[in-house]
C-alpha cells in the first residue's frame, strides 16, 4: 500500500502528488464544511484521481500528523497492491430511518473477503446507534466497523458527506476493504471520568432525552453550565457528556453527547439512544486524562502491527469535537500522545466528529461513541 | 519550558526565526483564558456536585430516620400483636402445638398443658415430637406407642396432608385432632376435647337404632341385624322370625291409660329378653308388635318351644298400677332361608302367619303355611274396596218392619246395611262390619247409616220409628252423642223415633265412657234397645246396669222354640222379666204362624221377621205401608 498526502487551501487549491495515477484506489478527505461543500471540490478530485473512490466529510477540525488544522482540506490517496475497496452510499432521510440506512450500506458492502468498513455519516439528522446496529448486523458482527459522524465545528447547523459524488447533507458513505492482505485494526478510548450522583432516565424518546429523575434534562445542564456557558448551548453541553448505563447489565455503558437542544420542550437530543430505565451520570474530562486516552486507543491497534507491513501504513483518527472544545489549545496533546504510541512511520490523518464509530472498549462490538477517540490502522501485509 | 508554550513559540516563529510576539501573546492569552474557564467550570461543577450530594445525603438521612421510626412503630405493633396472640393462644379452648420442619416443638398453649396433664418442665421448645408424645405417655394421656404415633404423624405431614382424627385418651376422654402443615414445612396440631360431643353422637346413633320406651332394637337395627343373620343362614342352621302381637294391648291402653300400656310394653319386652339367648334378637317394631329373631335353628321344634315359652311367660300376670295383667301373645313364625331370603320378605311372611294366628283365636302361634298368603291377600282386597265403598256410594239401607202384636200396626223399621260390592253382588254386614271395625272404617260408615236412616224415617208416618244398629266403637267415639243429635236435627226427626240397638258386648267392656254416652243419648230422648238379648253370659245383669227401653230377643230362641220346652221356658222367662220391668220386647226372626202364636202367647210386644216382610228397599217402604194399612182396614 502507498499513501500519498494531499491538501487543499483556498489560496493555493489542491496539492496532490502522484495525481492522475489510475492506481490510486481510494481518496479520503476531511475539511471545513464551507471548503468542502462546493461541487467543484469533488469534480477537482475526480479529475485528479479518475479511477479512485472518493470519500470524505465535513468536520470540527482536521488531524494531520501532530497538527490540527481548520483552514485546509486534508486527505490521503491510497494505492493498494493486493487489496480492493468498494464504496457504498445511502440517504438517511430521517433519524428514524437510520437502522435501515445502515442495513442498506451493510448489504451493499457485505462479502466473503470483507475485512473492515470505514463509514462517514451525516452528523446531525441521524441516530448513530441505530445506523451502526443496522450496518454491523448486515456485514456480520465479526467485521470491524469504524468511522464517525460528520462534524460542523461547534455550530451544529449542517454537516455534509462526499461519497463518490459532490458533498451533500443527509447521506451516509462507507468504504469496505477486501482481501486477505489488508489489515484493519481499531481501538476506542474515552478518558472521561463520571462524577456526581447517578440519575435515572425517566423519560425519553429514542435519542431525545426528556427527563432525568423526573425533571427536565435541560434544567440540569443549565445549572451545571452556569451563565457563562448557557449561551453556548448546545456546543457547551459537550463539556458534560453523560455516562449511560444499563441498570441490568453494567457492562453496557456508553458515553453520550449532546447534538441539539429544544428550549421550549426542555429536551436534549443525543447522538445515540437514551433508554428509559438506564442511568445517566455526568462526566467531565481533564486535559491530561483525555490526552492519555488517545495514546491508549493508538496502542490498542498494536496487534495489527505484529507483521511487517508491505508498503505504507496509515492511522485514521476520529476524535470528538467535545474533546477539542474542552481542551482548547491543549488539544494537540491528544494528537501527540496518539503519535507517540504508534510506530514513527505510521501516517496519521483524521478529524473531529459529532460521534465516533468503533469497537466497544469491553465487548469489542461496533458502536457509536461520544467524547471518544477511535484509532483505526490500515495496511497491507 | 511548558510544552504548550514551546509549541506556541514554534507556531509563532517565522521562517526566518523571527518571533511574531503579537501572535504569541494572543495564543498565550487564549491558553490562560481556557485554563481559567476550565478551572471555573471545574469549581462550579464540584460545588454543584457537593450541593447535590449533600442534598442526596440529607434525603437519605431523612429516609433512614423515617424508616427507623416506621421500624420502631412496627416493632411496637409486633409486640402488641404478640401480646394479643399470646392472650388468644392461651385462652383457646383447644390445645395448640406447633412444630417446625425438623419436627421440633416451637409453640404450645396453656390448654395443652391442662389437657394432657403435663408437669412443669415436660414441654420445652426444641423438643422432638416423639419426646413430646413420650411425655404424654408418661402422664398417662396417650394410648399407644409414642414413637409409632410420631412416625405416622410425620409421614402424613411430609405428604403435605391436613388430616383429622379422634383419639381416645386412657381416661376415656375423646380428643379431636387436626394436623395442618405450615408453609415452612412444619405443622400445627390442635386438640379439642370432644368427649361430650362423642357421647351425644353415640347416644343419637343409639336412639336412631333403638326403641326409646323399651330400649330394644327398633325396626332399623332389626332390619340390619336380620339381613346379617339371613346371609349367614342355611338349611341346617336356619333363622326363625317370630312376629309377636299383644292381643289385649288396645283394651289395656283404652281402659287403664297409656302409661299402663307403656308399662305393659316394658314388662313384656323384659320377659321376651328373658326367654331368649344372647345370640337372638328381640326388637320392637312399634305399637304392640315385637319380633324375636332366633338364630342357628336346627329344627322347627326349637322354635316351637321358644314360642310356647314366650306365650307362657307372657300369660303370667304383671303388676301394673295395682292391676294384675296377663297378656296373650299371638305369634307368627317364618324361617329363613325357606320362607324368605331377605329381611323384608321374612317379616312379611311372619306377618301373614301372625294374621293367621290372630284369626284362629287369642294366645296362639302359627307357622307360615302355603295358602296363608292367599287368604291374607283376599282380606287385603276386601279392605281396599271397603275403604272406597262409602265415597263410591256402594252402601244401601234396607228396612225390615217391626209390627206391634197388640194392634198389628207397624211400630218401626230396622235399618239393615248392605254393601253392593262391584263384581261381588250384595254383601251382608256380618261379612264386612268386623273388618270395618278393625280398620276404623265403622265410624264414617255408621255415621252415614245414622244420617240416611233418620232422613228416611222423617218421611214416614209419625208413629213409625226407625231402629239403627250401633257398633261399640261408635259409642266410644268422642262427640258421638252430638253426631246423633245433629243427624236428628238435620233430618227433622223427633228423637224418640230413633231407636239405637246395641249388643251386650258394648256393656261387656264396662266402660264408663260407653255408659255415659248411653245415658246422654237417652236424655236426648233417643230410645236404647238391647239387641241379640240372651246370647251373652249375663244378659240379665246388664238389664240392671242400664235402663233399656226395649229388648230384642235373639232369633236363636225363636228358632229353638220349635224343638223343645226348655227353649220355650227361657223365652217365657225373658218375656216375663221384660214385662215386669215394663220393657218392650221384640221377638226377632219370626217366620211361621206357630212362632207368631207362641211369642204372642208368651207376652212379647212386637214381632220382626219374614212372616211380615224381609228388608225392603227405601222406595218400597211407602208401598208396603199402604198395603199393610189397607189390609189392617179390611181385617178390622
Amino acid at each position: 500500500m502507498f499513501v500519498d498526502d494531499l491538501s487543499w487551501r483556498a489560496a493555493d487549491g489542491w496539492s496532490a502528488p502522484n495525481a492522475s495515477s489510475r492506481d490510486v484506489a481510494l481518496v479520503l478527505c476531511f475539511g471545513d464544511r464551507e471548503a468542502l461543500a462546493p461541487s467543484a471540490r469533488f469534480d477537482e478530485l475526480r479529475s485528479l484521481y479518475p479511477a479512485a473512490h472518493i470519500l470524505g466529510c465535513s468536520t470540527g477540525g482536521q488531524i494531520r500528523g501532530n497538527e490540527i488544522v481548520d483552514d485546509e482540506i486534508v486527505g490521503v490517496a491510497l494505492t493498494f497492491a493486493k487489496t480492493t475497496v468498494r464504496v457504498a452510499r445511502a440517504p438517511v432521510a430521517h433519524p428514524s430511518r437510520s437502522r435501515q440506512t445502515g442495513i442498506d450500506i451493510g448489504e451493499a458492502l457485505a462479502g466473503d473477503d470483507l475485512v473492515g468498513v470505514f463509514v462517514l455519516s451525516e452528523g446531525l439528522g441521524v441516530n448513530g446507534s441505530e445506523l451502526v446496529a443496522g450496518l454491523s448486523g448486515a456485514v456480520g458482527s465479526a467485521i470491524p466497523v469504524t468511522g464517525g459522524l460528520a462534524g460542523d465545528g461547534e455550530h451544529f447547523h449542517e454537516t455534509i458527506v462526499l461519497a463518490d459524488g459532490p458533498a451533500e447533507s443527509g447521506i451516509v458513505g462507507a468504504v469496505g476493504f477486501y482481501g486477505a492482505h489488508v489489515r484493519f485494526v481499531s481501538a476506542t478510548a474515552g478518558g472521561w471520568a463520571p462524577f456526581g450522583p447517578r440519575r435515572a432516565i425517566t423519560r425519553s424518546d429514542g435519542n431525545v432525552l426528556h427527563e432525568l429523575d423526573g425533571k427536565p434534562a435541560l434544567d440540569l445542564y443549565a445549572r451545571y453550565l452556569g451563565e457563562e456557558d448557557i449561551a453556548g448551548l448546545p456546543g457547551t453541553a459537550l463539556h458534560f457528556p453523560l455516562l449511560v448505563r444499563d441498570r441490568e447489565n453494567l457492562d453496557r455503558e456508553v458515553v453520550r453527547t449532546v447534538l441539539a437542544i429544544d428550549h421550549d420542550e426542555r429536551t436534549m437530543t443525543f447522538a445515540g439512544d437514551m433508554p428509559v430505565g438506564w442511568t445517566a451520570q455526568l462526566m467531565r474530562g481533564s486535559f491530561d486524562r483525555l490526552a492519555a486516552s488517545a495514546g491508549r486507543a493508538a496502542r490498542g491497534t498494536s496487534p495489527g502491527q505484529a507483521e511487517a507491513p508491505t508498503g505504507d501504513r496509515i492511522a485514521l483518527l476520529v476524535s470528538c469535537i467535545g474533546r477539542r472544545l474542552l481542551m482548547g489549545e491543549h488539544i494537540v496533546d491528544e494528537v501527540e500522545a496518539a503519535g507517540r504510541a504508534l510506530a514513527p512511520d505510521v501516517r496519521r490523518l483524521g478529524y473531529y466528529s459529532n460521534g465516533e464509530i468503533g469497537p466497544h472498549e469491553i465487548t469489542g462490538k461496533p458502536e457509536l461513541h461520544n467524547q471518544s477517540i477511535i484509532v483505526t490502522t490500515v495496511h497491507e501485509a | 519550558m511548558h510544552k504548550l508554550l514551546q509549541r506556541q513559540l514554534e507556531r509563532c516563529a517565522g521562517p526566518d526565526g523571527q518571533l511574531d510576539t503579537e501572535a504569541l501573546f494572543a495564543l498565550v492569552s487564549t491558553a490562560y483564558e481556557q485554563s481559567e474557564r476550565d478551572r471555573r467550570r471545574t469549581d462550579r461543577s464540584i460545588g454543584l456536585m457537593v450541593e447535590e450530594l449533600d442534598e442526596l445525603n440529607r434525603n437519605l438521612e431523612a429516609q433512614v430516620d423515617h424508616r427507623t421510626l416506621a421500624l420502631r412503630q412496627r416493632e411496637a405493633e409486633l409486640e402488641r400483636q404478640n401480646i394479643r396472640f399470646d392472650a388468644a393462644l392461651n385462652n383457646m379452648s383447644q390445645s395448640l402445638v406447633m412444630y417446625d420442619r425438623d419436627a421440633r416443638l416451637v409453640v404450645f398453649n396453656r390448654r395443652t398443658i391442662e389437657m394432657f396433664g403435663f408437669l412443669a418442665g415436660d414441654l420445652k421448645p426444641g423438643m422432638h415430637i416423639s419426646e413430646v408424645l413420650a411425655a404424654r405417655s408418661r402422664r398417662g394421656t396417650l394410648n399407644g406407642d409414642p414413637h409409632e404415633l410420631a412416625e405416622s404423624i410425620l409421614a402424613r405431614v411430609s405428604a403435605g396432608q391436613t388430616y383429622r382424627s379422634t383419639q381416645e385418651l386412657p381416661d376415656g376422654r375423646a380428643v379431636a385432632l387436626l394436623v395442618s402443615p405450615t408453609r415452612e414445612g412444619g405443622w400445627v396440631t390442635t386438640h379439642e376435647d370432644v368427649t361430650e360431643r362423642v357421647a351425644a353422637e353415640r347416644k343419637i346413633a343409639h336412639m336412631a337404632r333403638h326403641d326409646a320406651l323399651t330400649g330394644l332394637p327398633n325396626r332399623v337395627l332389626l332390619l340390619d341385624r336380620l339381613d346379617e343373620a339371613i346371609s349367614a343362614a342355611s338349611e341346617e342352621s336356619r333363622v326363625a322370625l317370630l312376629f309377636i302381637d299383644l292381643d289385649n294391648f288396645k283394651a289395656i291402653n283404652d281402659t287403664l291409660g297409656h302409661q299402663s300400656g307403656d308399662e305393659l310394653l316394658i314388662g313384656v319386652s323384659r320377659r321376651l329378653r328373658q326367654c331368649t339367648r344372647d345370640s337372638d334378637i328381640v326388637a320392637r317394631l312399634g305399637g304392640d308388635e315385637f319380633v324375636i329373631v332366633q338364630r342357628g335353628v336346627a329344627c322347627r321344634d326349637e322354635t316351637e318351644q321358644l314360642a310356647l315359652r314366650v306365650g307362657g311367660i307372657a300369660r303370667e300376670p304383671l303388676q301394673i298400677n295395682g292391676h294384675a295383667i296377663s297378656s296373650e301373645l299371638s305369634i307368627g313364625i317364618a324361617f329363613a332361608p325357606s320362607d324368605g331370603t331377605d329381611a323384608s320378605m321374612l317379616l312379611k311372611n311372619a306377618d301373614i302367619a301372625l294374621y293367621r294366628a290372630k284369626a284362629d283365636g287369642r294366645g296362639l302361634h302359627r307357622f307360615l303355611e302355603t295358602g296363608m298368603g292367599t287368604r291374607l291377600k283376599a282380606r287385603r282386597d276386601v279392605e281396599l274396596s271397603l275403604r272406597t265403598a262409602l265415597e263410591h256410594g256402594e252402601f244401601e239401607l234396607n228396612y225390615q218392619p217391626i209390627v206391634s202384636i197388640e194392634d198389628g200396626t207397624v211400630s218401626a223399621f230396622e235399618a239393615l246395611l248392605r254393601w253392593n260390592r262391584p263384581g261381588r253382588g250384595r254383601i251382608g254386614p256380618a261379612e264386612f262390619v268386623p273388618l270395618a271395625e278393625e280398620i276404623g272404617l265403622i265410624v264414617p260408615i255408621g255415621g252415614w247409616v245414622l244420617q240416611t236412616a233418620c232422613r228416611a224415617a222423617a218421611r214416614w208416618p209419625g208413629h213409625v220409628n226407625v231402629a239403627v244398629n250401633l257398633s261399640p266403637i261408635q259409642l266410644r267415639q268422642p262427640g258421638f252423642v252430638n253426631a246423633v243429635s245433629a243427624a236428628l236435627q238435620e233430618a227433622g226427626l223427633e228423637p224418640h223415633r230413633l231407636h239405637l240397638e246395641i249388643t251386650e258386648s258394648v256393656l261387656l267392656e264396662n266402660n264408663d265412657i260407653t255408659l255415659q254416652a248411653l245415658h246422654a243419648l237417652r236424655r236426648l230422648g233417643v230410645w236404647i234397645c238391647m239387641d241379640d238379648f240372651g246370647t251373652g253370659y249375663s244378659s240379665l245383669s246388664y238389664l240392671r246396669s242400664f235402663p233399656f227401653d226395649k229388648i230384642k230377643i235373639d232369633r236363636s230362641f225363636i228358632h229353638n222354640a220349635d224343638s223343645g220346652d226348655e227353649a220355650v221356658a227361657i223365652l217365657s222367662a225373658m218375656a216375663g222379666l221384660a214385662k215386669t220391668l215394663r220393657i218392650t220386647t221384640i221377638a226377632e226372626g219370626v217366620e211361621t204362624d206357630a212362632q207368631r202364636t207362641l211369642v204372642t202367647s208368651l207376652g212379647c210386644t212386637e214381632i220382626q221377621g219374614f212372616i211380615y216382610s224381609p228388608g225392603l228397599p227405601e222406595d218400597g217402604v211407602d208401598d208396603w205401608l199402604r198395603r199393610r194399612t189397607g189390609r189392617l182396614a179390611i181385617a178390622s
